[in-house]
């Protein structure tokens, strides 16, 4: 039976919106319409594929290159070699990604992907790549070709998500840089990562390596305007759970990498709530707070593995004068392997909260990345104190990108309740940083699909 | 975008078995940035379009080849190499161990019309259109922090976009059947 995918943009005139719809027709006779959209994300849509396509035809161009027979003998950032760069002036995992191409063959699409991160990371005006011979045939040195600009200027979009139940959820950020330190103000609105819907202005500053060059130290705002969900709101009464109208943060941070793979950052995070409740007022939870990252890549001629490890801890306590006092403890374990067109990942998160903590620490899933095809006000309109979750993905690269299937299981419960556990699946396509995926809740009764588009999700 | 100059030479036109194709004898497309670039070890892009017309300054052709190619300079041969991209990987045309001048020909030769498309019983005008495309352009915009909107204003805002090379010659007017014939080259356009 032949099936066609259509995208249909259409003047509703009920609404008098644009919209676009995803049409699957089956014969020429009968459709089903999967969802609907506005005409924003038709646009976001079109650009992404546009660019992802001139993405495409370039990182092809990068791939002809005669030059990639050749081995790198060399990397060198403005004419100094990297054993006699000082530490302080690169930072330890661009320096470790600039050794590993030592070696390796001349991949042109990576070095020029590494211009691009040498540039942003360092604050460089431009940073071109040059070839040079080595010193024996069959090899050649690397020179990045560096033009300093005291301080530089973005504008980006970090994320983009549509969801066909969650609508959208974007970031937009204005990046200043001077002497590797980072000054990032953004704007947010973000219906995905918890039970609210955020809205609001966040800044961040990121410092240069302090001292030997293994410490940064950093330190965000955020000011957001909250939005509840009407499930949410039937629920909370009589829960003791506030559904505040605003909460602001301040959260500094020192990060330390300690060996290698390893990064421990320890911090505070000073977070306040404005209740909608007169009688309620003000509420805060002032955490200390602990992250533990691990990530490794072992390669060999066949075989491309990457592990990532976290574990992460707030205390929220009155000792630091906050309403609320609980400990959340969050870890993060994934592995992936690559062979030839093959990917295989498994990610599991699992997470525990000993206390009352605020709507925004509490666990959720049905996200964008966990249990895909769920509503999240279904499985638990409040969140939940414990979770476990487990991703497991298959993809195989077609062309430019990679067409996936993933298969999500997970339970999210209240302390001394009782875990149900849950299940969905779905089908995807990855482009670069661009996804598109539908996932299916497996379920008793009718299978509603949720179609998610999105970039860096 | 300020097309170069390519002098008073003709574009030679000719049928080579099926297809109609060109020539320049000094088309010298490989200057410039794009060759200091090729000799940094870069790659570096070519657009070529041919376009069969009615008039000579018509915007609507009738037949229309676009050809787009990735070149690179051997730092070690001192050679070009050069790349025709497909749809797919098995419709690529490579040649390498080229000089600059046999590259610029290859890219020409790459670039046929189908004879039939064109019109037998019409005079016809032939439309060479060859530019850079910079690859730094779009690497710049998508990368893991998102989309780069910097960037992307700056490129479509950039009124220096006429730095980017381009070179265009028209020849005609031309009739199928006074069209001098060479030996086949190849069976594909």
């Amino acid at each position: 039976m032949p099936v066609f995918l259509l995208w249909v943009l259409r003047n509703t005139r009920k609404t008098g919106r644009v919209a676009v719809q995803c049409e699957a027709t089956f014969a020429e006779s009968s459709s089903i319409r999967w969802w609907r959209g506005t005409a924003p994300f038709a646009l976001l849509l079109s650009t992404a594929v546009s660019l992802a396509a001139g993405q495409g035809f370039m990182r092809q161009v990068a791939e002809t290159n005669i030059n990639q027979r050749y081995m790198i003998e060399s990397v060198s950032l403005g004419g100094i070699e990297l054993d006699r760069m000082e530490t302080s002036k690169l930072p330890i995992t661009l320096r470790d990604r600039l050794k590993a191409l030592i070696g390796q063959k001349c991949d042109m699409a990576a070095l020029e992907n590494l211009s691009s991160e040498i540039r942003r990371e360092l604050h460089f005006r431009t940073v071109t790549e040059h070839l040079l011979k080595g010193s024996t045939p069959e090899q050649v040195k690397v020179d990045f070709d560096l033009v300093r600009g005291d301080t530089s200027f973005d504008v980006s979009v970090p994320r983009v998500l549509y969801t066909s139940q969650e609508k959208v959820t974007g970031e937009l950020d204005a990046n200043v840089g001077f002497h590797q330190n980072n000054l990032t103000f953004g704007v947010v609105s973000n219906g995905d990562d918890l039970i609210e819907r955020f809205t609001g202005v966040a800044a961040r500053f990121d410092s240069a390596p302090l001292g030997p060059g293994k410490v940064h130290a950093g330190l965000k705002f955020e000011d957001y305007h909250e939005q509840w969900n009407a499930a949410t709101v039937a629920v909370a009464d009589g829960t003791g759970l506030d559904l505040y109208r605003s909460r602001w943060s301040v959260a500094p941070q020192l990060t330390f990498a300690v060996a290698g793979p390893v990064t421990i950052s320890v911090g505070a995070s000073f977070e306040q709530m404005e209740s909608q409740s007169s009688t309620i007022g003000s509420q805060s939870a002032n955490a200390a707070t602990l992250d533990v990252d691990y990530g490794r890549k072992i390669e060999s001629a066949t075989v491309q593995q990457r592990i990532e490890g976290k574990y992460s801890l707030r205390v929220a306590t009155r000792a630091l004068g906050s309403t609320y006092a609980y400990a959340r403890h969050m870890i993060l374990f994934k592995y992936e392997a690559r062979s030839g067109r093959n990917v295989a990942s498994d990610e599991f998160i699992g997470g525990a909260i000993a206390g009352q903590a605020p709507l925004f620490d509490r666990f959720v899933l049905g996200s964008s990345s966990t249990l895909r095809g769920w509503d999240r006000f279904e499985i638990a309109p409040l969140g939940g104190s414990r979770v476990v979750h487990n991703e497991l993905t298959y993809g195989y690269r077609v062309g430019e990108g990679t067409v996936e299937a993933f298969y999500d299981a997970g339970a999210l419960w209240q302390s001394g309740g009782e875990a149900l556990l849950r299940h969905s699946f779905g089908f995807g396509y990855k482009q670069g940083i661009f996804v598109l995926a539908t996932g299916f809740p497996i379920r008793e009764g009718r299978m509603e699909p949720v179609f998610m588009a999105g970039m860096n999700y | 975008m300020l097309p170069m100059n390519l002098g008073a030479q003709d574009l030679a036109v000719h049928l080579d078995g099926d297809y109609l194709r060109v020539s320049l004898p000094h088309i010298d497309f490989l200057q410039g940035k794009p060759l200091d670039r090729l000799k940094d070890g870069a790659s570096v892009a070519f657009l070529g379009q041919l376009t069969i017309t009615l008039t000579p300054t018509s915007l609507n052709p009738i037949a229309r080849s676009v050809g787009r190619f990735a070149l690179s300079y051997d730092i070690w041969e001192e050679r070009f190499s050069v790349t025709k991209i497909g749809q797919t990987p098995d419709s690529r045309r490579s040649a390498s161990h080229l000089s600059a001048q046999a590259t610029e020909n290859w890219c020409l030769d790459n670039l046929g019309i189908d004879r039939s498309q064109l019109p037998a019983d019409k005079q016809f005008y032939v439309n060479l259109d060859l530019r850079v495309e910079d690859a730094r352009d779009q690497l710049g915009i998508i990368g893991d922090p998102g989309i780069n909107l910097t960037r992307l204003i700056e490129i479509f805002g950039r009124p220096s976009r006429g730095a980017q090379p381009r070179w265009l010659k028209s020849s005609g007017p031309f009739r199928l059947d006074d069209l001098r014939k060479t030996e086949i080259k190849g069976t594909r356009g």
